[in-house]
C-alpha cells in the first residue's frame, strides 16, 4: 500500500496524572530541549538588533559606551592611588563585567515563563527551557563585555597575564548563580507576580552592596563579612582578582556564590517537577 | 487499532482568584478568602485510535479548549489520566512562536525546532514547507509583511510537514482562502491515511461534518455525545437553541411540551414543504403552572448549520395559560428559502419585565425539506426582481 512512512519515533508521548513531573523524566526532556534552548536564545538575541542600522555593533557599542563612562566617572572621583589596588578603572571594569550580565540576565530569567505566556499555554515542552534561554541569550552580550574588557586591561597598559584567567571561573560562576536563581524565581513569579518588581528593587540594592564598584576593605570592618555572601560577591571578586585586585578573603565570596547557585538551584528544579504541567494555567 | 489518545476520568479544574487589577496589598489580603473552583472538564472518559480524525464541538465555555491544552500536554488534569502516543503537533492559532521580524526561512527554522524536529529534518523539509504554503517568493522576506492568509498557511505547512503523531487543529484554517483550506484538509487526510491522529476543534460544522466521521460534544465540561459527527452537530444545535441559561434547563417544569410539528395551510403536518407555501411550526405544550405572558421562539438553521432565521415576538401580547391547560402556539411564515434540508427549534418562555424573560421548555429540533426555485442559491431566497432599463438607447 502506498502510504507515507510513519511519522517519528512512536516512543515518545506522554502520560499525565497530575501537575508534577518526575525529577529525572524532566531532566530527560530538558536535555532532549537542548538544541531548542540553543535555536531560541540566538533568536533572541539575534531579533533585538533587526531593524537597526548598526545592527550587532550595537552589541559592542553599548557596552564600550558604558565601559568608558565608568572609567571617566570613577578614576575622576576616586583619588588615584588612594585604593592601593592598581587602577582602579581596571578595578570597576573587571567587576562590571560579571555584573552586567548578572544585572541582565536575572530579571529576564526570572520573568521568562510570564513572559512567554503566548508559547507557553499553546505547546509544551519543559517549562526550565524558558529561564535558560534568558541564560544563554544573555551570554552574547557576555562575550562582547570580556572582550572589551580584556581591549581595556591591553589599554590601560596592564599586559596579559595568568591572572586574567581568573575571568573564566568568574564568568562560569555567574552564570550559574543566575541559572540557579533564575530557575527558582521563573517558577515562583507565576504565583507571586511582585517578584518582577521585587527583583529589580533587589538589584538596585545590591549593586552598591555588592563591592562591583568599591573594594571591599572600603566597607565597615563589621558588615564586610556579610557582603562577602552576597550572591553577586563571588563572581565579582573572582574578576577583580583577574586584575590582581584581590580580596584576600575571596574564597568566602565564591563558596557563597556556590552555596547560593546550588541551593536555588535544587529548589528551582523541585518547584518545576512539582508545577511543570500547570504553571500554563496562571499565565 | 493503536490508541493514539486516552483520557480517563479526567476532571480538570482551575482556581479562580478574585482579586482585580490594581487591587493593592489591603485588598488582596482581604479577597484572598473568595477564590473558587471553576471546573472546566468534568469526568471525561475519551478513547482515539490512531489514524482517526475526532472533532470537538460544544459551545463557548464547554471545555474544549481545556480538553486541547490537555491533549498537547500544557496543562495536566486535577484527577484523571490524560495518555498521548506519539509526538503532537498544535496548530493552534498557527504562527505562535513565529517572530514578526524574522524572516519565513528563520521562523520555519525555529518552529520547527520547537515542535521537535531536528536541524537535519527542518532542513529536508524546508522545500516541501515552502512549496505547500505557496511562499517561494516570500521565503525570505520578514513574516511582518505576510498577509494574515500567508502567514496561516506557512504556520500550518509547518505544523504538517513535521509528520506529527497526534495534530491539533483549532478553528484556524477559516483564515485562509477556499483553495487553501481544501488543500489543507487534502493534506490532512493524506497524512491521517498515514496514521496520524487529528483532532479539530471548530464552530464550522462544514468542516466538522467534512473531515470528520466521529465528534465528541462537550456541554459545561461534560462529554454529551460521542459518535458520528451527524448526530453531534444535530446534538450541538440542540443545546444551542437551549439558550445558555443554566437555571433554567428544562427543571422549572413550568410546562411540558408534547411536540414540535410543521403543518400545511390545511393544517396537515408535512415534513417536505415548497417555495411560497404558507406553513405554521406548531409548539404544543401543557401548562403546569400559571404562565402570564408567554411567547414563542423560532429558529430555523440550513443543514448545513448556518442559521437562517430566528425570531421571538415577545412585543405581540398572547393571552396567558392557565395551570393544566393544553395549548398549541404557532409561528406561521410564507416558505421563502432556496432548495435544501432545514432544522427549525422552538421553545417557549415567559415573559418578565421585558425584555427580561425565562426560558420555559424548548423542544427538540425538526428536520423539513425545501423545494425552492431552481434559480436560487444561497441561505435565503429575497425573491428579487430582475428587469432591465435601456438608459441610452441608440437609434
Amino acid at each position: 500500500m502506498p502510504t507515507e512512512a510513519a511519522p517519528g519515533d512512536v516512543a515518545v508521548g506522554f502520560r499525565l496524572t497530575g501537575p508534577g513531573t518526575p525529577v529525572r523524566l524532566l531532566l530527560s526532556e530538558l536535555w532532549a530541549s537542548r538544541r531548542l534552548i540553543a535555536v531560541l536564545a540566538r533568536k533572541d538575541f539575534l531579533v533585538r538588533y533587526r531593524r537597526t542600522r548598526l545592527g550587532l555593533v550595537w552589541v559592542v557599542a553599548v557596552p564600550l559606551v558604558q565601559a568608558a563612562v565608568l572609567a571617566v566617572v570613577f578614576s575622576s572621583v576616586v583619588p588615584r592611588g588612594s585604593t592601593g589596588l592598581g587602577s582602579y578603572t581596571a578595578f570597576v571594569l573587571a567587576g562590571m563585567v560579571p555584573w552586567a550580565y548578572f544585572a541582565s540576565a536575572l530579571p529576564a530569567a526570572s520573568t521568562a515563563v510570564t513572559d512567554s505566556a503566548n508559547l507557553a499555554q499553546r505547546i509544551y515542552f519543559p517549562r526550565l527551557v524558558l529561564p535558560l534561554v534568558a541564560v544563554v541569550t544573555a551570554c552574547y552580550p557576555l562575550v562582547a563585555t570580556l572582550v572589551i574588557f580584556l581591549l581595556a586591561v591591553l589599554a590601560l597598559g596592564l599586559g596579559l597575564h595568568p591572572e586574567l584567567l581568573w575571568v573564566v571561573p568568574g564568568g562560569l560562576l555567574v552564570v550559574g548563580l543566575v541559572t540557579g536563581l533564575g530557575l527558582f524565581l521563573s517558577a515562583a513569579q507565576v504565583y507571586v507576580r511582585d517578584l518582577r518588581f521585587a527583583v529589580t528593587a533587589a538589584l538596585t540594592v545590591l549593586f552598591y552592596l555588592t563591592p562591583v564598584i568599591y573594594p571591599i576593605q572600603r566597607a565597615p570592618e563589621r558588615a564586610q563579612d556579610l557582603i562577602r555572601v552576597l550572591p553577586g560577591a563571588g563572581p565579582v571578586e573572582l574578576f577583580h582578582r583577574s586584575v590582581g585586585a584581590a580580596d584576600p578573603l575571596m574564597w568566602r565570596s565564591v563558596l557563597a556564590g556556590l552555596v547560593w547557585t546550588v541551593v536555588f538551584a535544587v529548589a528551582g528544579l523541585v518547584l518545576h517537577c512539582r508545577r511543570d504541567r500547570v504553571l500554563a494555567d496562571l499565565l | 487499532m493503536t490508541t493514539a489518545i486516552s483520557l480517563q476520568g479526567v476532571t480538570k479544574q482551575y482556581r479562580k482568584y478574585a482579586d482585580s487589577a490594581g487591587s493593592g496589598a489591603l485588598g488582596r489580603f482581604r479577597t484572598r478568602t473568595s477564590t473558587s473552583t471553576l471546573t472546566a472538564l468534568r469526568d471525561v472518559d475519551l478513547t482515539i485510535s490512531r489514524g482517526e480524525s475526532v472533532g470537538v464541538i460544544g459551545r463557548n465555555g464547554a471545555g474544549k479548549s481545556t480538553l486541547l491544552q490537555l491533549l498537547c500536554g500544557v496543562t495536566a488534569p486535577t484527577t484523571g489520566v490524560v495518555e498521548v502516543r506519539g509526538r503532537v503537533a498544535p496548530l493552534i492559532s498557527v504562527g505562535v512562536g513565529f517572530h514578526p521580524e524574522m524572516t519565513g526561512r528563520e521562523n520555519i527554522h525555529v518552529n520547527g525546532t520547537i515542535l521537535g524536529l531536528t536541524r537535519r529534518e527542518v532542513e529536508a523539509k524546508l522545500d516541501a514547507i515552502v512549496a505547500f504554503a505557496e511562499l517561494e517568493s516570500f521565503i525570505d522576506t520578514p513574516v511582518k509583511f505576510y498577509s494574515s492568509g500567508m502567514f496561516v498557511r506557512l504556520g500550518f505547512a509547518v505544523a504538517v510537514e513535521a509528520r506529527p503523531e497526534v495534530l491539533l487543529v483549532d478553528e484556524v484554517l477559516a483564515v485562509g482562502d477556499f483553495a487553501f483550506q481544501l488543500r489543507c484538509f487534502e493534506r490532512m487526510n493524506e497524512i491521517r491515511r498515514a496514521g496520524t491522529t487529528i483532532v479539530v476543534v471548530s464552530h464550522n460544522m462544514n468542516a466538522i461534518r467534512g473531515f470528520c466521521e466521529r465528534s465528541i460534544v462537550l456541554e459545561r465540561g461534560r462529554v454529551v455525545h460521542d459518535g458520528t459527527s451527524f448526530d453531534g452537530i444535530a446534538k450541538y444545535f440542540d443545546l444551542a437553541s437551549r439558550g445558555q441559561s443554566d437555571a433554567v434547563e428544562d427543571e422549572d417544569e413550568a410546562v411540558e411540551v408534547e411536540s414540535l410539528t410543521l403543518h400545511d395551510e390545511t393544517g396537515r403536518a408535512v415534513s417536505h414543504v415548497q417555495y411560497g407555501d404558507s406553513v405554521a411550526f406548531r409548539l404544543t405544550v401543557r401548562a403546569r403552572r400559571d404562565i402570564d405572558r408567554p411567547f414563542q421562539w423560532l429558529g430555523i438553521d440550513s443543514g448545513t448549520g448556518v442559521a437562517v432565521y430566528s425570531d421571538a415576538r415577545f412585543d405581540v401580547e398572547l393571552p396567558p395559560l392557565r395551570r393544566g391547560e393544553r395549548a398549541s402556539f404557532e409561528a406561521r411564515l410564507v416558505v421563502r428559502l432556496p432548495t435544501g434540508d432545514y432544522t427549525a427549534g422552538s421553545s417557549l418562555h415567559e415573559l418578565l419585565e421585558s425584555p427580561r424573560a425565562l426560558l420555559l421548555a424548548s423542544a427538540p429540533r425538526l428536520s423539513f425539506y425545501v423545494t425552492g426555485r431552481d434559480t436560487v442559491h444561497g441561505a435565503t431566497d429575497l425573491g428579487a426582481d430582475f428587469g432591465v432599463r435601456i438608459e441610452e438607447p441608440v437609434r
